[in-house]
Order: C-alpha cells, then structure tokens, then sequence
C-alpha cells in the first residue's frame, strides 16, 4: 500500500498546455495561449485545465461535469486526437508540450467549448425511440438476451460528440447526420422491438444520409467509450443495399402480459 | 434516383472497371499484336529527334486493336463505366465539400454535363476506329 | 457570437493520429481525384489517332520525352500504382461497405480495440499491401523495360 502511495501528490514535471482561446466578444481569431502547469502523478488534462483556471488564467473557458468519462461533455482535440480531457492522463502523453484545441466540425462558443447543437438535432432526426404501430401497449415487449446483443454496444454512447469532429465527411458536409446518429439509427432498426425501418429510410437514404460514409474508420478509432459507429453504418449499409431488391422486414417483438393479469395469476 | 441504387452502381461499375481496366492494360502489353511487348521502340541513329519505328504505342498496333470488335466493345464498355464512375465520384467529393439543395442540383448537372462530353468524344474515337477509321 | 469551426477539405488528405484506414481514404480520394483528371486527359490524346499516323506517332513521343527528359515511364508509373490501389481498396470497400466480412455487434471490453478495423478488414488491408507489390513490381518492371516476367 505504501508502495502504491509512494510519489503521490509530489510535482514529477512541468509541462506546457497551449490551448487554443477564442473570445466571441472581442473581434478577434482563435488565437494559442500556453500555460506552465506542473504534473502530479495521475493528473490528467482536464485536471490541468482546471489548475489553469485557479492559478493563471481565470477567464479560459472549459465544459466538464463529471470528470469520470460518463457525461461526455470534456471532449476536445489533445495532440491532434479527439480523447476526453477526464481521460486523458498528461504523463500517459509522454509529451512536454500538449496542444489542446477545442472539437472541430462544430461552432465554436468559447475557447474550448463546442456548439453540440448539431449533434442533438442530428440525433433528434432519426427518431431515437421505439416505433410501434399499436396505439396503446398493455404489457412490456419481450426481447431474447441475443436480441439484445445485437444493438447493446451502441447503448453506450455519452454523446461527446467525439466521432462528428474526427468524421472526414463532416469536415466539409455539415449537413452529414454523422457517426453518431448513424450509429444510434442502427441501434433502433436493430432493436427486435422496433419497426420503424421505413420511416427511417428516407432520412437515411438521402443525399446526406449513411453514403455520405467512405469508411475511414476515424469515429470508431477515437470513441472514448469503444463504440464502433463505423462498424453499425456498415450494417446499415448493407442493409440499405439489401433493401434495393428485397425488402426489410421488421417483425415486432410480442407483447408480454400486463400488469393485472400477472397480479391475478400471483394471487391465485 | 435514390442514393442507394446510385452507390449501389458505383460498387458495380467499379467491380467491372476493374475487370476491364486490366484487359486494356494487357491490350497494350502482353496481349498486344507485336512480336517484341516493348512499349516504345525508337530509331537507334537518332539522338536528339526520336522517331517511334515500333513497339506496342506505335501507330499500326494501336490501329490493329482499335479494329478489332473485341478489343472495341471493351474499350466502349469501360469507357462507358469510367464516365459513371468518375463522374459520379467527382460528384459525391464536390457536394461535400459544396452542400446545400441548390449547390448540389448545380453539381449534378454540371457532372451530367461533363460525363456526357467525356462519353461522346471518347466513343467517337472508339466507334470511328472500329468503323476502320484512321489511315 | 459563436463561429464556425470546420475542418476543411484539407483534413480529408490527414491520416496523421487516426487508424490505418484513414489513410486508404485519404490516398482512396487522392487516387481518385488523379485518375479521374487522368481519364479526360487520356480521352484527349487517344482521339488523336483520328488525325493519322504522324500525328498519333509525335504525341505519343512527346509523352514518353516530354519536353526533351524521358519522363514518360515516371508518369506510366503513377499512373499504374494509382489505378492499382484505388481498384484494390475499391474492391476491399465493396466488400466492407456491404457489411460482407463485418464482424457481428459485439460486446465492449476494455482496451477499446474497434473491430470493425481490424479483424477480416486487416486481413483485405494486408492482401491489398501483398498484391500492390506484386503488381507493382510486375508493371514498373514492364514499363521501363518492356520485359514482362
């Protein structure tokens, strides 16, 4: 125990953080700031940025919450790589000088603080719930724990928002849906509860839907949470493709027994 | 045309480019109607002017596989999947870097526009050929 | 007042720090574009064997000795390597792209490996690397010697 406490709390370095600051109020471009923060032994950029705030310059603008990877709102580019600053330990780095810049592909607020509004509406867009044709459901629908591995990895997305700044296509294309919603769209057609294919396939079939992919792999390399959105558009994609000559059926999971009849089989 | 069947074309054409691409390579090369596959042969007493006397790019050979129908159809064939497949990747490429409904209705019918051209004049060389064209 | 803050068509051709596919997109698109321009240059000089025998003869040395240097092989070359990896990435996309070969969702564990990326993709992606040599060998080869092996 001592051993791992050892060098705990102790400066082991100095390293420089230039950091990209913009300030909307002055008529100014982004302009690089640096900062001597000295390095604890588990500290990580986030951590760095805050000792920024305290010690040196108060008015650098960060979006944080949680500083344990859950809420996905520290995502920034470190060392050219979209990581979260929560996540990302500055001697893991190995580099003296770090350069944080805020996400790219979105507006920019403040300093390191990105405008996620579209990833919201992107996601908002694909009708992240189950569609269903009954008007009302009496009991839960039923679903096999293999149906559920066929989606369950893209349950986990926090929305950093990570994946649209790594996205090649959405460099240029701002009208792209984006790794992200692609992936959650997957998640629902996958869904065995769902059936909302068509109602999704115009969206997703259009100009700026799942084509607008080439592969390159950038989103699913630089998820914090180990997502894999490339691999769920490719399934999309052949689905999509599959869809051209065939039709995609979709069978709704049945409906279980509700919650009376289940009361009354227990009293009897 | 939905962007589905539109890629779903680009695969194929590309799928297709592939296969012919490479019988024209070897058109020119291993399958080519001279004795020697080199593919310039110059006059040896010429130093500073080069005079092309043979090899697979010389006038004669060309004219040789441009005659046959064999040879012709394919040359057809793949010029006809290159213009779809180029254009419609130029396509894709410049609406992302130009979105928008106008910029993009714009982008379509300048390819269309483009591919078109590319397509009759590269078939008028092919077709003329076949047609025993050249001299 | 925020601002815009994209990225640019310059971060299409920029692999640096992200996954070796990346980098078949970026050169993918670079091929392309090439090719593609190269298309309607060739389109051009093969319409002139219309013009009869001199006139095909002297375009086709002043492709091979443009501007007096023996360039022509070089640019052959390019050509050559350009169409071989953009047909051999092509073909590995058509297979990805269509979900063949993709491996099924699949549960996530720590260290975050996506793979998607890896897997049967790395197996096209060293295929692609094998026979790009080969081809390249063959055809460079060819090209500045007229030997085919």
């Amino acid at each position: 125990m001592e051993l791992m406490l050892k060098g705990f709390g102790e400066v082991v370095k100095t390293v420089t953080l230039r950091v990209r600051r913009y300030d909307p109020e002055k008529k100014e471009l982004p302009k690089y700031m640096e900062y001597k923060v000295p390095v604890q032994r588990g500290m990580t950029v986030l951590d760095g940025i805050l000792y920024i705030k305290e010690h040196i310059d108060p008015s650098l603008a960060a979006r944080y919450s949680c500083r344990m990877g859950i809420c996905g709102s520290c995502a920034m580019i470190i060392n050219n790589r979209e990581r979260l600053a929560c996540q990302t330990q500055i001697l893991d780095l190995g580099k003296d000088l770090i350069k944080v810049d805020p996400m790219g592909n979105y507006d920019l607020v403040k300093d390191l603080v990105p405008d996620l509004t579209k990833l919201f509406r992107n996601h908002e867009s694909i009708k992240p719930y189950i569609i269903r044709q009954e008007e009302k459901v009496t009991g839960e629908f039923l679903q096999l724990p293999e149906e559920r591995e066929l989606y369950s990895m893209f349950t986990e997305c926090i929305m950093c928002g990570a994946c649209l700044s790594a996205c090649p296509t959405m460099a240029t294309d701002e009208l792209y849906l984006g790794p992200q919603a692609l992936a959650q769209s997957f998640r629902y057609i996958a869904d065995s509860r769902d059936i909302g294919f068509n109602e999704r396939l115009n969206l997703l079939d259009s100009k700026h839907g799942v084509w607008r992919c080439h592969f390159a792999g950038a989103c699913s390399d630089v998820c914090p949470k180990g997502i894999d959105p490339a691999l769920a558009i490719q399934l999309l994609k052949g689905m999509l493709a599959k869809n051209v000559f065939v039709k995609y059926q979709q069978k709704p999971a049945k409906i279980g027994p509700d919650r009376k009849s289940i009361l009354e089989t227990a009293q009897s | 045309m939905k962007e589905s069947k539109i890629m779903l074309i680009q695969y194929i054409t590309g799928i297709f480019i592939l296969v012919l691409g490479a019988l024209h390579f070897l058109a020119i090369s291993a399958l080519a109607p001279t004795s020697d596959k080199v593919l310039y042969q110059y006059a040896n007493n010429s130093t500073s002017t080069h005079t092309l006397t043979g090899g697979t790019l010389y006038y004669t050979t060309v004219t040789t596989i441009y005659h046959t129908l064999f040879w012709g159809s394919i040359f057809e064939l793949l010029l006809t999947f290159l213009v779809f497949h180029i254009f419609n990747g130029f396509r894709i490429i410049l609406s992302e870097q130009f979105p928008g409904d106008r910029s993009e209705k714009a982008i379509t019918y300048i390819m269309l526009v483009a591919g078109l051209i590319i397509f009759i004049w590269g078939s008028k060389t092919v077709v003329t050929m076949l047609l025993g064209g050249g001299l | 007042m925020a601002i815009e803050n994209k990225k640019g068509w310059i971060f299409w051709f920029n692999p640096l720090k992200y996954s070796s596919d990346k980098w078949l997109y970026a050169l993918h698109r670079l091929t392309g574009i090439a090719l593609g321009l190269y298309l309607m240059a060739h389109v051009f000089e093969t319409s002139r064997i219309l013009d009869g025998p001199i006139t095909w003869n002297s375009t086709m040395v002043f492709l091979d000795w443009p501007f007096g240097v023996h360039f022509g092989p070089y640019i052959l070359s390019g050509i050559l390597l350009a169409a071989t990896f953009h047909a051999l990435n092509g073909l590995r996309l058509t297979i990805t792209e269509s979900g063949l070969l993709m491996p099924k969702p699949y549960r996530i564990e720590y260290p975050y490996k996506a793979k998607s990326l890896r897997g049967w993709n790395m197996v096209l992606k060293i295929l692609l690397g094998i026979f790009m040599i080969i081809i390249s060998i063959f055809g460079i080869v060819y090209i500045f010697t007229g030997v085919i092996l």
